[in-house]
């Protein structure tokens, strides 16, 4: 039987505020870098952990209407926030667990539009020290 | 004592006061307009009423 949770309705938190009903998708990475550790006469290549380099990215609609997603990021590009995805609405747990890069850049805030289609805008936080709170 | 209060409820409770976590870039809030310094005197002049003749 299958036990995992399709992950439809998270919470997502941007700088505290609260973006999740302009939010369609988030892309959590926690990922290490790997440095070869390999020496002579070694067999096989071999690696130790090296630096964390985290990223999530959010696909949000674009609104430039009053504690929306552009007021919310427009003063964050090239500074440090925090960021959060809790799987899923309710009490954080050990089965809804909340992740939160503490610390995390924002490069650049793109502005697109399509004919016909409502604006998007794909935004990626950068690096930050990686949680995660099942309290 | 806090020295924000909430004026958006999409960081919490519109009108109580707000804490920052740490990390979290409050000019950035500030700019979005979603918290208000606390103490900051309204704009509005207030006048005496007057007297009706």
């Amino acid at each position: 039987m299958a036990t995992s949770t399709l992950l439809s309705n998270p919470v997502v938190t941007v700088n505290a505020v609260d973006l999740t009903d302009q939010c369609k998708s988030a892309e959590l990475h926690v990922a290490v870098g790997e440095l070869e550790s390999t020496a002579f006469g070694s067999t096989s290549r071999v690696y130790v952990s090296g630096l964390y380099e985290n990223s999530l990215k959010l696909t949000l609609y674009m609104s430039y209407a009053a504690a929306e997603t552009y007021a919310t990021l427009n003063a964050l590009v090239g500074t440090q926030t925090n960021v959060t995805v809790t799987a899923n609405t309710g009490t954080v747990s050990a089965t809804n667990p909340k992740f939160t890069l503490t610390g995390a850049f924002l490069k650049e805030l793109p502005h697109m539009w399509t004919l016909g289609e409502l604006s998007v805008v794909d935004v990626e936080f950068h690096g930050g020290v990686y949680s995660a709170a099942t309290t | 004592m806090s020295n924000y209060i909430i004026a958006s409820d999409r960081i919490g409770v519109v009108g109580q006061p707000f804490t920052a976590d740490e990390g979290i870039n409050v000019e950035a809030l500030l700019a979005g307009g979603f918290i208000t310094q606390s103490g900051v005197k309204s704009d509005k002049t207030k006048t005496e009423p007057q007297e009706e003749k």
